[in-house]
């Protein structure tokens, strides 16, 4: 029984930890709007940690390149299992506009493994809660398996 | 009865004579440990023996208050010497002061076919000879290993040690007949050999400021001598008696000329115990070596100070000059705590805390309730045990890493783990429940409640210790997770003493129920505790020590037993903002130009709020004034 | 002996649980505060049960074991208060959990977490001599520092000690970490310290924290609620209003610096805590 409420916690108390890897900004700047109150993601339990070893869900804007690419892995491997990451906007995607630039490694999966990904230029804020309700399915799948 | 007090007087001088003249370094060791075996047993059989009153048979036809007096006279006319030696006018005066004061006293008032009991003990003179003889030898036996490194550490060509256990051994025996003297003049004598035994130990490494240091040492206690021969004779004037018991239970209101006495003894009890404004000699005794800091100036020689103190409260129980005992050592309690957190030199740390609480004690006994003497005489005990370990573990750390600053102690549990722990531990009894010293605060913070100023003393040094104390344990194991530290190599004979002691502070802890039903209530006519299945209850409240042992016990263990079942899991390294150097789990970060930087932490010290050089002289006006305060006051 | 074993149990579980739901509450008021709907006041539970889901990791063994402490000392002064003991004996039990979080933060060389643990020990070295002050000053009211003593008194305490409530105020807010107070660690989001003093604490070992937060909630409400003892319902209103006020100063006030918050608590307090005194004394 109480594994069952563990399990049932992981969706209601997801913590989020937001990375902005090569982003401009945008994408960022719509994440966070999701925590103002008007789209008040808080009441899903969403709370945004700014560390890793407390995080669940590790939200990704912006392109990796050579220099971010090793930041990203560290933070990705100093979150406590069972986690999950979503990349936001189309250069977490895919690299976006950027993929061909010399330093651009590429999206977000070219370096940890992504569960979710949001498209957009920037993504609405709409769109990432859609994108962050279906990860936390997601996650709570991946937990139980 | 005879053969025990020769024991634990005499026996300690000629063992100390005997470290001087037998040069071999083995035999000196045998002495030692013998005497401090020795030593032990006979205190613990006199404290079953209990309560007594003795007086010696005349030696050789003569009295032994006449040999006494004698050797009082050749020790000031020593100490002058020293004053000329080291041309320090206080010295010369105080000395010439003494020697005056004592003249007119022996010879012009003293009526020498009274007799007076020459030794007196009850619970409280057999607690200290417990803690003189136990815990001194403990040091002595540590000093044994320490003495030679640190002799090998100087690369000095004749060895000084014969000198150095001379007077540390013989302290011991000055010591026990200290606590154990009826006769004032008796206790003034074993006054003196301390403040003499302390100016030579301090000097002992001849260096510049040792001197320097000792000859301040030297001249500030010697200004206690002179108040204490002024409180004699104020006594005597008032009373016509040397008898300690008998100035304590006549009974009769203390009059203007007993008050000032008794006050003047108060003051010498407080430059014995470096209150402020006299904390500065102690603080400068800290250059010597680490057994003369844990023998002398934290657990013994100061403890004479207290002891002065606490066994004269009853004669000026009720009087202002209690009161201003009491606000004189709330004051250096917190004042002296709050200088502690600026420090980071871990003996200056230890020192500020040991003149802390010693001002609590004596804060304790200006407030003169039952309760307060029950926790000034459980501080005694419990503060002697933990701060003795800790000036121990702080030798033993100095000689390994070169340093007692508590920055290069950072992460000594990777290359002392053994010595790291033993701290931590004598730490922790010294702040947390349900130990010893602990229960003493608590005692003395409620007995304290009936007056506003010294509470609210009481209450903020409280705090203050909290801070100083917990982030030198946390420094102390601040390493990289998975590092399996080197095993420590130490000498047996500094060893054993660290791990009795440790032992010691915990056990004692969990038996201060007993210690307190067997030990201190008989001396009391109303007892101020009830003791009922290991909690101590009073009017105002109750401590529940052996529950708390059980269940913080319990917890304790329950935590290790997860630390334990999780040592198989890789350690994380800690947060630093993604940029860990790969492969490092000691926090060092990727920096500029891609160079590892690595991770340096220190402690707050709060200089613009505790820094010593604004404190200082604003405590020692505050302290001048108050000491006026409890003078006056008996006028 | 039952009513011992019940009150016992109370405390071990029933507080915990009530700890939770108001720092739920807590959530809850502070998003309708800033005009959002905030999480449902059952969210405390389902965070602590999430953590105790997580993979274990921590940077070095001591972490494990002062949560543990920090945890075991919590509930035990809960405890202790439950079974109407001694409040000093109280408040050094609490210290215990305070001195162990703390060393457990100083035992990882990271930034954050050091720099957290020393502004944690400020924190400490601000509120405890009020909070000691406040129990002398009930002891000056009441005759005694037992729980059970206290709850007899005739008139309620506030009445004779509205000034040491304030002084309580100060402490309650440095101890449920809210703003102006919270730099050592705090319940929101960010800060510079990232999570300060918790920052190494993770997965289950933060939820040990945060049960022990609740206890230590309970702990400073149970203070606060002897202010009123005469009547039931008036003690309850106290506690919530208080509770009110804290929110409301935690979110209309900025995080100050820990230098300003130990020169005005300390002259603060230490002012408020003198009137009061004196005012009893020369009634006494």
């Amino acid at each position: 029984m109480l594994k069952s409420f563990i399990k049932k916690s992981r969706i209601k108390s997801p913590w989020i930890m937001h990375f902005d890897c090569g982003s401009c900004n945008g994408c960022d700047i719509e994440t966070l709007a999701c925590l103002t109150p008007v789209y008040d993601i808080e009441r899903f339990g969403i709370v945004n940690v700014g560390n890793p070893k407390h995080a669940d869900i590790l939200l990704v804007t912006g392109t990796v390149n050579h220099r971010n690419k090793k930041v990203l892995k560290n933070l990705y491997d100093q979150m406590p299992e069972p986690k999950a990451v979503i990349a936001i906007g189309a250069c977490g995607t895919s690299g976006g506009v950027f993929r061909e630039a010399y330093n651009v490694v590429g999206g977000v999966d070219k370096v940890i493994p992504v569960d979710v990904y949001i498209p957009g230029c920037p993504a609405k804020p709409e769109a990432i809660i859609d994108g962050v309700v279906l990860g936390l399915q997601k996650f709570a799948e991946k937990a139980e398996g | 009865m005879s053969n025990l007090l020769v024991v634990l007087v005499l026996l300690p001088f000629v063992a100390g004579l005997a470290c001087y003249l037998l040069r071999a370094s083995f035999i000196r060791s045998l002495v030692v440990l013998g005497t401090g075996g020795i030593l032990a047993v006979a205190s613990i059989a006199l404290m079953m023996s209990g309560p007594f009153t003795y007086s010696p048979e005349p030696v050789l036809g003569m009295s032994w208050d006449s040999l006494i007096t004698i050797a009082d006279f050749a020790l000031l006319l020593v100490i002058l010497f020293y004053g000329f030696k080291h041309n320090n006018l206080l010295i010369k005066l105080f000395s010439v002061a003494q020697m005056a004061g004592l003249v007119i006293l022996e010879l012009f008032w003293v009526d020498h076919t009274a007799h007076v009991p020459t030794f007196y003990a009850d619970q409280l003179s057999l607690i200290m000879v417990l803690i003189i003889s136990i815990i001194g030898s403990l040091i002595c036996i540590y000093a044994i290993p320490y003495m030679k490194e640190h002799e090998e550490h100087l690369h000095l060509e004749t060895t000084k040690q014969p000198r150095f256990f001379l007077f540390l051994v013989l302290f011991l025996g000055a010591m026990n007949g200290l606590v154990l003297s009826n006769n004032i003049l008796w206790l003034y004598f074993f006054f003196e050999i301390t403040t003499f035994c302390s100016f030579i130990l301090i000097g002992h490494d001849g260096t510049e400021i040792a001197i320097k240091n000792s000859v301040r040492a030297l001249w500030m206690n010697s200004a206690g001598g002179v108040a204490f021969v002024a409180g004699m004779m104020f006594i005597y004037a008032s009373t016509a008696t040397l008898d300690i018991q008998a100035l304590l239970t006549s009974g009769n209101t203390a009059t203007v000329g007993l008050l000032v006495g008794l006050a003047f003894v108060a003051f010498a009890g407080f430059t014995k115990a470096a209150q402020l404004p006299f904390q500065s000699w102690l603080l400068g005794a800290m250059v010597a070596p680490t057994p003369v800091s844990a023998l002398l100036h934290s657990s013994t020689m100061v403890k004479a100070g207290v002891y002065v103190v606490l066994r004269f409260a009853p004669a000026f129980a009720g009087s202002f000059v209690a009161t201003g005992v009491a606000l004189c050592g709330a004051f250096t309690f917190l004042a002296c705590a709050a200088l502690a957190i600026s420090q980071s030199n871990g003996k200056k740390i230890l020192a500020y805390s040991t003149i802390s609480n010693l001002g609590l004690i004596i804060a304790c006994a200006g407030i003169n309730t039952p309760a307060a003497h029950t926790a000034a005489i459980l501080l005694i005990i419990f503060h002697a045990v933990s701060k003795a370990l800790l000036f121990l573990c702080v030798g033993s750390i100095e000689q390994r890493i070169g340093s007692r600053d508590i920055e290069d102690m950072r992460g000594l549990y990777a290359r002392m783990p053994r010595t790291a722990w033993i701290t931590i531990t004598g730490i922790l009894t010294m702040i947390l429940p349900p130990f010893g010293v602990l229960l003493g605060k608590w005692m003395a913070i409620e007995a304290a409640s009936g007056q506003m100023l010294t509470v609210v003393m009481l209450a903020m040094g409280s705090a203050l210790t909290v801070v100083y104390w917990a982030r030198w344990a946390g420094s102390l194991l601040d390493m990289p997770g998975g590092e399996k530290p080197a095993p420590e190599e130490q000498a047996t004979l500094m060893r054993l003493p660290l791990m009795t002691l440790c032992l010691g502070s915990v056990v004692l802890s969990l038996a201060s129920p007993a210690i307190y039903e067997y030990m201190i209530r008989p001396m009391f006519v109303a007892a101020p505790f009830t003791v009922a299945g290991g909690v101590l209850s009073g009017p105002m409240g109750a401590f529940a020590i052996y529950p708390l042992f059980l269940l913080l016990g319990l917890g304790l263990l329950y935590a290790l037993r997860v630390v334990k079942k999780s040592r198989g899991m890789t350690y994380a390294a800690p947060y630093a903002s993604g940029a860990n150097v790969e492969g490092s789990n000691d926090g060092s970060f990727v920096g500029p130009m891609n160079a590892p930087v690595k991770i340096q932490a220190g402690n707050y010290y709060l200089p613009a709020f505790f820094g010593e050089e604004r404190l200082t002289s604003l405590a020692n006006i505050a302290a001048i004034a108050l000491i006026v305060l409890m003078i006056g006051g008996a006028l | 002996m039952t009513t011992d074993i019940i009150l016992i149990l109370i405390a071990i579980i029933v507080a915990p649980l009530a700890g939770g739901l108001i720092s739920g509450i807590d959530r809850k008021l502070t998003a309708r505060f800033q005009s959002r709907q905030g999480p449902p006041i059952t969210q405390g539970f389902f965070d602590v049960a999430k953590l105790f889901g997580k993979e274990k990791m921590a940077a070095n063994p001591w972490i494990i074991f002062c949560a543990w402490v920090y945890l075991v000392a919590a509930a035990l002064s809960v405890v202790l208060f439950f079974l109407q003991s001694d409040l000093l004996l109280i408040f050094f039990v609490q210290a215990i959990g305070a001195v162990f979080m703390v060393i457990g933060a100083m035992s990882v060389p990271s930034p954050f977490s050091q720099v957290g643990a020393q502004r944690e020990l400020i924190q400490i070295l601000t509120y405890e001599p009020l909070l000691i002050l406040v129990f002398v000053s009930i002891y000056l009211v009441t005759g005694s520092f037992s729980i059970d003593q206290i709850m007899l008194v005739e008139q309620p305490l506030l009445f004779k000690l509205p000034l040491m409530f304030i002084v309580l105020g100060y402490a309650l807010t440095i101890k449920l970490r809210k703003s102006p107070f919270d730099f050592s660690t705090s319940h929101h989001g960010h800060q510079e310290l990232v999570k300060g003093v918790l920052t190494e604490y993770s997965g289950p070992f933060l939820a040990l924290v945060e049960v022990a937060h609740w206890y230590e909630t309970i702990l400073v409400l149970g203070l606060c609620a002897l202010f009123w003892t005469t009547s039931i319902p008036a003690m309850i209103a106290l506690v919530v209003l208080t509770y009110l006020a804290e929110i409301l100063i935690d979110n209309t006030m900025a995080r100050m610096t820990w230098r300003w918050m130990l020169k005005y608590v300390w002259s603060v307090g230490l002012a408020l805590s003198f009137v009061n005194l004196i005012w009893l004394y020369a009634k006494v």
